[in-house]
């Protein structure tokens, strides 16, 4: 029994690095520029298809769709940032609502273009296969190499917004946005950077996860939710709020789900939620601004 | 500006709770909607009582976003709940009276997931008195719990949405994977339904009691709070008011709401599945509403049949093109038109209104006997203007 758990929290990895990637987006974008965006999930989704246009279209494996994925969906959202959202943003709340729409019409256009059937995406052949890790099942290496770039993305995401003077001006605008402004920081330039760069890391997360799941018109919203979930939990106040976050719910999730069943697993991960909040309202890692203002 | 002040009072002049045209208006409509089954098709009838039944659901919606700031993305978790109720109640009167191919006395469901009798837990549902308490009581309990957790701990808005959305998502699910009570992904369905002109009756009553006592609430002293605790709560909890007890008051009136319509179209449909509590239908809510008008209380029922009927319509023609249309109204109605329909309209009566009274005033005080004393206290109060020019009512600079 606990041989298997211990099987379990090794292929929980997987889910954890996976919504590490889903996550990070939703983390910038909802954490510097306050935008709920409902469509993160079918830009992970347009991701998935485009990896799947550079595999049959261009011959390219998975190492060249994640370059293609993150440029081509971050142009994605720098045009529903220019078009939508801008000037919501002080209303946090209805940006949520338009981007539903966006959700809505971007499940069209791919059904229009590519049709209702199920995609296929192999995964690069050197990453097939897999090593003997604890446990019975072997580790694959994709899970691995998911790992591996989870961690990458949370590095370079540190040091984009800690090492730069973009990352300067991102922080600046995090804290206090009229000040920045008065201070000459172009905030709307940041905003719409920092947009297009999370909706990136959205496409990032669609190229890797088309190999393993698959790929439909659909496959977005729950990766949404879960990414929501993440955030949550971990904050938004911290970089850090995003592993941690996914550790917990991914982790829980999959230990759960082979202990009970998927559904009670999510349950009671739900639930736990609930139980951490109720404890830190903003999550983990979060922070409440002293404000006298309305509270968002 | 001299008269701000005097056309502040006019402006305090409160509506009647119920005007003579919204009486007007709800008679007519409740007339059309009430007889159409005697003139009308059986499809469009049984289209215009769904759509009653939703929009008591928008209105729900509507209490708690528009008139508290609470914007729940699970609402239907409430509507599902009481549509299962009623559902389960009527599908286990049903086969205690119908036996199944099988003969069995229980629903079709239950037998073919290899239940052999009704559980235990169930078995009181099959009295439609027990069902109709639980629908009142059981949907409110839960949103008691859910807001005593969260609006006591100051968690609203942004990660309020995005909690009862997981939440709504997680119940779909649950309904789901325990098929052998729920019905599962099919659902609950082949009962008695009560699809009939008398029916149609009773939810049209329903729908003018929830419209009439959400009227009320809104506009009763509670009503005014919560509407200062949309606007800025921490003012409103710097007033006195435990802003979290208003929060929590409502959404258990709302989701009683919403379960209540639930439990109508449960016995008007004849067929309750799981989409009735996912985080679709209540995003479809959350668009009824917001066309029709958030923070009125018609607004809903003109912007569910709006949409729900223009839905009907379009998807009749094309398909795929109602998704794109939803889509791009979600997007239209946010950025041009974030009062809704009705909003829009209030707006536009009320400022006519406003300027109607300030001319008046400004007549009314530039010639009578009033005319000195208002000049004399604008002279020392309208900085923008030169004292001189306050005092002899001249337009005087402006910045």
């Amino acid at each position: 029994m606990g041989d298997a758990v211990l099987t379990q929290f090794f292929s929980g990895f997987s889910l954890v690095a996976i919504l590490i990637i889903a996550a990070l987006g939703l983390a910038v974008i909802f954490g510097v520029a306050g935008v709920i965006n409902m469509a993160h999930g079918e830009f992970i989704m347009v991701g998935a298809y485009v990896a799947s246009v550079v595999q049959s279209g261009l011959g390219g494996n998975t190492f060249w769709s994640i370059p293609i994925c993150f440029v081509a969906v971050g142009l994605l959202g720098l045009v529903v940032e220019r078009t939508v959202i801008r000037g919501l943003y002080d209303r946090p709340l209805e940006t949520l609502l338009a981007t539903w729409g966006v959700s809505l019409i971007l499940i069209v256009i791919i059904k229009m273009i590519f049709g209702t059937e199920l995609h296929y995406v192999g995964s690069p052949e050197m990453l097939q296969g897999g090593f003997p890790a604890p446990g019975n099942l072997p580790f694959p290496w994709y899970r691995l190499f998911l790992i591996l770039l989870s961690i990458l993305l949370l590095v370079l995401t540190f040091v984009l917004f800690f090492r730069t003077k973009f990352g300067l001006a991102v922080r600046a605008v995090r804290r206090n946005r009229s000040m920045s402004e008065a201070m000459g920081i172009n905030t709307a330039r940041v905003d719409m950077l920092i947009f297009a760069y999370g909706s990136g890391l959205a496409g990032v997360a669609g190229a890797v996860l088309a190999p393993i799941k698959t790929v439909s018109p659909t496959m977005g919203f729950p990766y949404a939710v879960d990414s929501f979930m993440v955030l949550v939990m971990g904050g938004v106040g911290n970089l850090l709020g995003v592993p941690v976050g996914a550790a917990i719910i991914g982790e829980g999730e999959t230990i759960l789900a082979f202990l009970f069943n998927s559904v009670i697993g999510k349950l009671l991960v739900f639930l736990l939620i609930v139980l951490v909040i109720r404890i830190v309202p903003r999550g983990i890692f979060g922070y409440q601004e002293r404000t006298l203002g309305h509270r968002r | 500006m001299t008269t701000v002040a005097a056309a502040g009072r006019f402006n305090l002049r409160r509506e009647p709770m119920f005007p003579l045209w919204s009486i007007a208006g709800v008679a007519a409509v409740v007339a059309i909607l009430a007889t159409y089954p005697l003139y009308g098709t059986e499809y469009v009838m049984n289209l215009l009582g769904m759509f009653v039944c939703f929009s008591i659901f928008a209105l729900s919606i509507s209490l708690i976003w528009g008139f508290a700031g609470i914007l729940s993305l699970g609402q239907a978790i409430y509507f599902g709940m009481g549509a299962y109720f009623i559902a389960l109640s009527l599908k286990l009167s049903y086969a205690a009276e119908n036996p199944t191919r099988y003969g069995g006395t229980i629903p079709d469901y239950m037998e073919w997931n290899g239940l052999t009798e009704v559980p235990t837990i169930m078995a009181p549902l099959m009295h439609i008195e027990v069902a109709i308490v639980c629908l009142l009581f059981f949907p409110t309990l839960l949103a008691f719990i859910f807001g005593v957790i969260t609006f006591k701990r100051h968690i609203y808005g942004v990660y309020c949405a995005v909690i009862t959305l997981a939440e709504a998502l997680i119940l779909q699910e649950f309904i789901i994977e325990y098929q052998a009570y729920t019905g599962g992904f099919n659902g609950i369905t082949d009962y008695e339904t009560y699809n009939n002109m008398y029916f149609l009756w009773v939810i049209l009553g329903v729908a003018v009691l929830l419209f009439a006592a959400s009227r009320l609430l809104t506009h009763s002293r509670i009503g005014t709070v919560l509407k200062s605790v949309r606007d800025n709560d921490v003012r409103a909890e710097f007033n006195g008011y435990e802003v979290a007890n208003y929060r929590i008051f409502v959404f258990c009136f709302a989701s009683m709401m919403a379960a209540i319509a639930g439990g109508l179209y449960a016995a008007w449909m004849g067929i309750v599945s799981h989409l009735d509590t996912g985080p679709i239908l209540s995003i479809e809510g959350v668009i009824w509403a917001a066309v029709g008008g958030r923070a009125t209380v018609i607004g809903p029922f003109i912007g569910t049949f709006l949409v729900k009927g223009a839905e009907f319509f379009l998807s009749e023609q094309l398909a795929w093109a109602w998704q794109l249309v939803m889509g791009l109204l979600f997007i239209f109605v946010v950025k041009f038109m974030p009062d809704g329909i009705m909003g829009t309209i209030g707006k536009s009566i009320a400022m006519g209104r406003q300027r109607a009274a300030y001319a008046e005033s400004e007549d009314a005080f530039q010639s009578g006997p009033m005319a000195v004393i208002t000049r004399l206290r604008s002279a020392f109060t309208d900085g923008n203007r030169g004292f001189m020019d306050n005092l002899l009512g001249r337009s005087g600079r402006r910045d």
